[in-house]
């Protein structure tokens, strides 16, 4: 299951009349906005247009997202009906008193866990879960940008630029183990 | 009319008991906060960033000098290994008279998101096992490797075999491409790339969720119903609280590191083919040639069988023993069955190749 073609296109006619307005609306009110807005608070003003375009592009995703999701839960919900299917077949089989209980509860077990393993193990799921998790990410990578860009207009560092720092930690971190190592071995 | 409603006296019987049970569960279980999972004592002896090498202290007399090294799992901490007194790994090796260390790598942060590798096998593991070799006044080790820690252990071994007398891998995720469980299943259809890059590192969450995806009913539903049916036996209460405290504690494990892993194990299948590189050299199957030990599980539903075997067929040692266990996963490294079967089997092959 995929986002259809009609579902696209709609998405993308919303997309750019939500842009075209955010950017007139910007334009007109930049100089008024530039008057009123003096020091740090105007960065923060600035960046709104940019928070706009993500939750924007976040709609696109949320589409392929919930199509996904959709996917996923009915492979879960067939895969239940089938197998209860299966046991309502088995039931008349299994005598109907107290000593049997327990049977039945095996069948149930085994029967539901033989119709979900082979799910689990199918092509069909793993590439569905794949294309779910990737959509969950895409999602996720717009509201990190958000995130980053509070973060910017609050004078923070951001994801980026602490996954820089943490870029030159690590390679810090290497050169020193490095000539310690050389130094060990020069001392022994 | 007049109904009437028939219920099974035993069925009744069962679901007040089981209630009865449910309400003493507090009175009779510890919280899983409550319990250290800490048994046999041990002494860090050696740490770096978040890695520390345990020694533990031996329990009876050393009779064999070639120390043995553990190098436990990426995924969950290293306490299954010393789960319970009657099921330890530890104690156990530590009782047939084995110098013990182990690699515990600890829970990496965001800073270690850029640990690949490169840095686990050239960096942690080599500065382990080297200082193993100077504090034990011996050549060599003899190293362990469970799980993905068969993984790095191969690749170490690989890149260092002067430093490796006997090689032990139980359970190694080594040919990825034959592995037919479902965790390879869903490391194959993942874009580990767009993950690392938008998380960093690999979440705990995801292992959650895969755990929560094998045999679903038997460990999602059953496994609890069993749990407070024998909530007055306080060894299967103490041992069920103690693995499930094990279960819930997934570091996460760095993106880097976890990129490389699944690309190159999983979907690109390239330690098998001598096709890996790391740390700019090639990883060649053939430059393991010492003593080698392989144990599988028929019924690991982690790891299949068909990925660990070929281990045994690839490297180009002579001295080579691969043993398939009628146990799963976890029950290889930590049950009666492996007290019984598998740990006396390990003990004495490592005997019989190690410095006394």
């Amino acid at each position: 299951m995929t986002v259809s073609r009609e579902v696209k296109k709609s998405l993308s006619e919303y997309k750019h009349t939500s842009l075209f307005w955010t950017d007139l609306l910007y334009l007109m009110s930049s100089k008024p906005q530039s008057l009123m807005s003096v020091g740090p608070f105007r960065k923060m003003a600035s960046n709104a247009k940019k928070i706009s375009v993500q939750t924007i592009e976040m709609n696109e995703e949320l589409a392929e997202f919930n199509s996904r999701l959709s996917a996923y839960y009915k492979q879960l919900s067939d895969t239940w009906s089938q197998a209860q299917e299966e046991y309502n077949k088995k039931v008349p089989e299994i005598p109907n008193d107290t000593e049997n209980i327990e049977s039945s509860k095996r069948i149930w077990i085994d029967i539901f866990e033989n119709y979900f393993t082979r799910l689990f193990d199918s092509p069909e799921f793993a590439d569905n879960f794949g294309k779910l998790v990737t959509s969950e990410l895409e999602l996720m990578g717009h509201w990190n940008n958000i995130t980053s860009i509070l973060l910017e207009s609050a004078n923070m560092p951001t994801k980026k630029e602490m996954d820089e720092v943490y870029k030159e930690l690590y390679s810090l971190r290497k050169r020193i183990a490095k000539l310690e190592k050389i130094a060990n071995k020069e001392g022994s | 009319m007049e109904s009437e409603l028939k219920i099974n006296p035993k069925l009744f019987e069962e679901f007040l008991q089981i209630n009865k049970n449910i309400i003493d569960a507090p009175n009779l279980a510890s919280a899983l906060d409550e319990i250290n999972l800490e048994m046999t004592p041990y002494e860090v002896v050696y740490s770096e960033d978040k890695v520390r090498l345990l020694h533990f202290t031996p329990l009876v007399q050393k009779t064999v000098k070639t120390p043995l090294v553990i190098a436990y799992a990426l995924i969950n901490r290293f306490h299954i290994l010393d789960i319970h007194p009657k099921k330890s790994w530890v104690k156990n090796l530590l009782n047939q008279g084995f110098d013990l260390y182990l690699i515990d790598w600890g829970t990496p942060t965001e800073i270690d998101r850029h640990l690949g590798f490169d840095d686990y096998v050239n960096g942690y593991m080599d500065n382990c096992i080297d200082f193993a070799i100077k504090e034990s006044l011996s050549d060599t080790v003899s190293l362990q490797g469970y799980c993905t820690g068969g993984t790095l252990s191969t690749v170490y071994t690989s890149l260092h075999p002067e430093k490796v007398k006997n090689l032990i891998l139980t359970a190694p995720v080594i040919d990825g491409r034959r592995d037919s469980t479902v965790v390879a299943n869903m490391a194959k259809h993942i874009d580990v790339d767009k993950l690392t890059e938008t998380v960093g590192n690999m979440p705990p969450e995801i292992m959650y969720y895969v755990f929560s995806i094998l045999k679903p009913f038997e460990q999602g539903f059953e496994k609890y119903i069993n749990f407070f049916k024998n909530i007055h036996n306080k060894e299967y209460v103490d041992n069920f609280i103690r693995v499930e405290k094990w279960l819930s504690d997934t570091p996460p494990i760095p993106g880097e590191l976890f990129r490389q892993w699944i690309k190159d194990v999983y979907q690109e299948n390239l330690l098998i083919n001598n096709g890996m590189y790391v740390g700019g050299k090639q990883i060649s199957l053939k430059n393991i040639n010492m003593p080698i030990f392989t144990q599988v599980a028929v019924g690991d539903h982690l790891v299949s069988p068909e990925c660990s075997m070929p281990i045994h067929y690839a490297v180009s040692s002579t001295d080579k023993t691969l043993r398939v266990y009628p146990t799963g996963h976890v029950g290889m490294i930590a049950s009666s069955f492996s007290q019984q079967k598998v740990l006396p089997e390990l003990g004495n092959w490592l005997k019989e190749r190690s410095e006394k």
